[in-house]
């Protein structure tokens, strides 16, 4: 469908795109504010609370630990969900719709729930304070999403390639990467980019569990109760500054290779 | 065989954690995170590591009553100090999650006061949640002084704010309608007496913009004038003056909570949390370094002679701001918050 | 056989996961919480009995279906714009969707509040064009509330659209084309049910996800936007477990409910869009 979409179509987008970044548009300039209080727009600017950031270890090392938890659980999540998809919907499971309500059930139990669960059986067993620990409850809570998402995709997905691969004598594990997994892609990803952000905005197991290894949102948590320090904002606005020159840097790659292909394929 | 299951279960829960073990000399202590407890450790903490040896590892926690439970449930403590509100104290001594402090080892010298020195717990810090008011938002001429005041939608128009749930509204509500702070609880200890709380209350309930849930959100509010008058706790308000944002506390009716620390039932290394409380009593300059940076003042005596007027005016105990305000009843709030806040939720919805 | 066989042992590590982290502290958690002095059918008339109760069930399930249909409604056509670019345009545009999750939802709260408030954005752009004279409510509304967490929301359900759209086989459309069916034909009978099971997935993720929110609705909502998730954290902060075991449940069982409503409603609608008859 690469038809060109129409002009209102497009205006849309942006509007739409102009709402989603409304946040990012008010913190960047707050970050740069020099005030005790977040107040928009700033009456001075400086580096100030940049300063505090960089210098604050606890503000670096929480922001670190997020992401590697984040990362790691968006992982195990997407490897233990794209196994489960290929099971429900390839192995004519029986009790299928049982073990489909399992796997959705961390999105439905309330989090506080599942967090003094956890932090009951984390203290039984000695292990609170473990970053691991929060890591195997993020990918649980990841869960519901990795299933829902890859077992849709496997159900549009004819199978009959797969099994023409194997008939052809490819191995199953050689058969499902050589046919199914290419068109599995996109939700694969769209799945481990679910994953990645409930990880990397979870707060309430990491109150409970985390001890004095605090997460970001648990940082930020808890200075909110007494007081809204302005250092949130060059946080937030470093992520997002570092995501847009990553992805800047990999699209002038990719621009880049595509015109070398095709000057070598001119010569 | 289940028991084979569980077996299983639980090694495979334990390979994954790598049992951390601690040094025989460090005490954990449960707080409240954040910028506080940055500053214990450079006031408290790390001088009493250079001085005993002892570390420190401090936690952020919420729910504290529940993790206690927690705690007891399955019987092992995993914190040796924990800081906890008026009405979370009462709760724990009441669920047996605390064990009595040894005073001859905290307090040899017997000094402090003794409304600081309880069976369970150190009431170490104190704060206030008090009427805070933007001045330049206020009629000329008018001055906001009381709860009174606060319920004069007319004399003081504009957008207010309160805390969402029971607990210091309904005392604001009986002082709004004319009770004395010396026979608030004695009022809300009878039936008629909540009644009459929450008919006053009804009367504010309009011109209530917001009913705040995180001690930062009156701050933000009147920073940002969504409201003019708001109760708040008494932390940042000094500091919004600071900041050029012209807010003022009112002292005057303000309600006073002492908080604690105390040591969970369990707890490994008492006697170090005990060496620990000793040392944060030993030295009033201490004391008021810390209140200086953050003004949640302890009850240790003399704090006063090593601030200046000034900044002793934004203490809530400085004595002639205890003088005007009252102390909210842990024992009350203890019993009835549950119920009471369970009637407020049901009230919001009317 | 036996290869069917291996394959359905592959739900076995997930299973085993889902099993030692998440069922068996739950229900030991329920089973403790239930075991006290107060028999469980008392939470329940406790939760049944108080209308204020009850009224948080309903607020917290409206606010979730209405954000649900908010997400779908904006967030469909934009999934289907950037799949309509060509290819090596779409990450690009699909990363300017992801951009704002960077924030965490407590910072893009407070944002909101300065666009929001009094004398926020909103309102200082009125005031000066001279549409209004006294600065509009828009704080602590439940409009506030619907519009924060759709834009909280959105590129979770952006995401799943268009993640369904993009496994959709084009053959399929190209057919429908060649056998001469008009471009908006082909795109309601052909694509529009094939791309709709990502749209229901989105659905379901936005309305699951809503159903346990509470940060937003109790930082910038009115004084009667309180939801469940709201009120078992006050049970647990309180540590009445026997009641916050109680809501949960009831929690558990609406959502339950209404993702079967969700599935049912989606097949039928699916089916008499595919099934309709040649014009």
């Amino acid at each position: 469908m690469t038809r060109r979409p129409g002009i209102f179509l497009t205006a849309y987008f942006w509007i739409v795109i102009a709402y989603l970044l409304m946040p990012v548009l008010i913190i960047v300039p707050l970050s740069f504010g020099r005030q005790e209080f977040m107040h928009f727009p700033p009456r001075s600017f400086g580096l100030r609370w940049y300063v505090e950031y960089f210098s604050s270890t606890p503000w670096l090392e929480s922001t670190f630990r997020s992401l590697r938890i984040a990362l790691s659980s968006c992982l195990l999540s997407t490897f233990l969900g794209c196994l489960g998809s290929i099971a429900l919907e390839r192995g004519h499971m029986p009790w299928r719709g049982f073990l489909s309500g399992m796997f959705a059930s961390p999105a439905i139990v309330p989090q506080i729930v599942f967090a003094l669960a956890l932090f009951i059986a984390a203290v039984a067993l000695g292990m609170t304070g473990e970053e691991l620990l929060l890591i195997v409850a993020h990918s649980v809570l990841g869960l519901p999403f990795t299933i829902l998402i890859i077992s849709s995709a496997l159900r549009q997905i004819d199978p009959t390639l797969e099994r023409a691969a194997r008939i052809m004598g490819a191995g199953p594990v050689r058969g499902f990467f050589a046919a199914t997994f290419p068109s599995l892609t996109p939700s694969i990803v769209s799945a481990a980019i679910f994953v990645f952000f409930i990880s990397f905005d979870e707060l309430i197991v990491a109150l409970f569990v985390m001890g004095d290894k605090q997460t970001l949102p648990v940082r930020i948590w808890t200075d909110l109760r007494f007081e809204l320090s302005p250092v949130i904002a060059p946080i937030s606005t470093l992520m997002v500054a570092f995501t847009v020159i990553a992805m800047g840097i990999a699209e002038f790659l990719r621009r880049k290779a595509v015109q070398q292909k095709s000057q070598m394929g001119k010569s | 065989m289940r028991r084979i299951w569980a077996a299983l279960l639980l090694g495979g829960l334990m390979s994954l954690s790598t049992a951390s073990v601690w040094a025989a000399e460090t005490i954990i202590i449960s707080g409240s995170g954040g910028s506080l407890t940055d500053v214990q450790k450079s006031v408290y903490q790390e001088p009493f590591t250079r001085k005993t040896g002892i570390q420190i590892q401090n936690i952020a926690t919420t729910n504290r009553i529940s993790a206690l439970k927690a705690m007891k449930l399955t019987g092992k403590a995993l914190w040796d100090l924990t800081e906890l509100s008026g009405p979370e104290y009462q709760q724990a001594i009441e669920g047996h999650y605390l064990q009595p402090l040894d005073w001859k080892v905290i307090d040899p010298e017997n000094k402090m006061p003794k409304m600081a020195k309880r069976e369970y717990g150190l009431a170490v810090a104190s704060y206030s949640t008090i009427l805070a008011v933007r001045t330049d938002k206020l009629p000329k001429g008018k001055e906001m002084k009381s709860w009174k005041d606060f319920w004069d939608v007319k004399d003081f128009p504009g957008p207010r704010a309160l805390q969402k749930g029971a607990l210091d509204n309904l005392e604001f509500a009986l002082l709004a309608d004319g009770v004395s702070k010396d026979k608030i609880y004695d009022v809300l200890r009878t039936d008629e007496g909540v009644d009459r709380a929450f008919k006053k209350l009804d009367e504010i309930k309009p011109y209530i913009t917001t009913w705040w849930t995180a001690g930062a959100q009156p701050v933000q509010m009147l920073a940002n004038g969504d409201v003019y008058y708001t109760s708040a706790w008494n932390g940042r308000i000094t500091k919004l003056a600071a900041d050029g944002v012209p807010a003022r506390i009112i002292w005057n009716e303000g309600s006073l909570k002492p908080s604690f620390n105390s040591i969970p039932v369990g707890a490994k290394h008492p006697k170090e949390a005990e060496q620990y409380l000793a040392f944060t009593i030993s030295d009033a300059k201490m004391n008021a370094d810390f209140a200086k940076q953050m003004p949640y003042p302890g009850f240790v005596p003399k704090l006063y002679d090593y601030m200046s007027k000034e900044q002793a005016e934004s203490m809530p105990t400085y004595p002639p701001n205890v003088a005007v305000q009252f102390e909210s009843d842990n024992s009350y709030w203890a019993k009835w918050r549950a119920k009471l806040d369970e009637r407020f939720q049901a009230w919001l919805l009317q | 056989m036996s290869r069917s066989l291996s394959t359905r042992a592959l739900v076995l590590p997930g299973l085993a996961f889902l099993l030692v982290v998440f069922v068996v502290p739950v229900l030991f958690m329920l089973k403790v919480s239930f075991t006290g002095e107060t028999a469980a059918g008392d939470y329940f008339s406790r939760f049944f009995g108080s209308g204020a109760y009850f009224s948080v069930l309903i607020t917290t399930l409206r606010v979730s279906v209405v954000v649900s249909f908010l997400t779908l409604l904006v967030g469909y056509p934009i999934s289907y714009f950037i799949y309509s670019r060509p290819e090596r345009q779409r990450p690009v545009l699909l990363f300017l969707v992801l951009v704002p999750m960077w924030m965490s939802v407590l910072v893009r709260t407070y944002a909101w509040m300065v666009v929001l408030g009094r004398q926020g954005m909103v309102n200082s752009l009125l005031l000066d064009l001279g549409i209004t004279a006294t600065p509009l409510k828009l704080m602590y509304t439940t409009g506030a509330v619907y519009l924060v967490m759709v834009q909280v929301l959105l590129p979770f359900m952006i995401v799943a659209c268009f993640s369904g759209m993009s496994e959709i086989d084009h053959t399929f459309v190209r057919a429908a084309r060649i056998l001469g069916a008009s471009p908006g034909y082909a795109f309601r009978r052909i694509f529009l049910p094939l791309s709709l099971d990502g749209a229901v997935n989105g659905f379901v993720l936005v309305f699951m996800l809503s159903m346990g929110f509470f940060i937003v609705p109790a930082l910038i909502g009115g004084p009667k936007d309180t939801m469940m998730a709201n009120l078992i954290e006050i049970q647990v902060e309180q540590a009445d477990w026997g009641f916050a075991a109680a809501l949960s449940v009831v929690l558990l069982v609406a959502t339950i409910a209404i993702m079967f409503l969700i599935r049912a409603a989606s097949r039928r609608f699916t089916f008499s869009l595919a099934e309709g008859t040649r014009p």
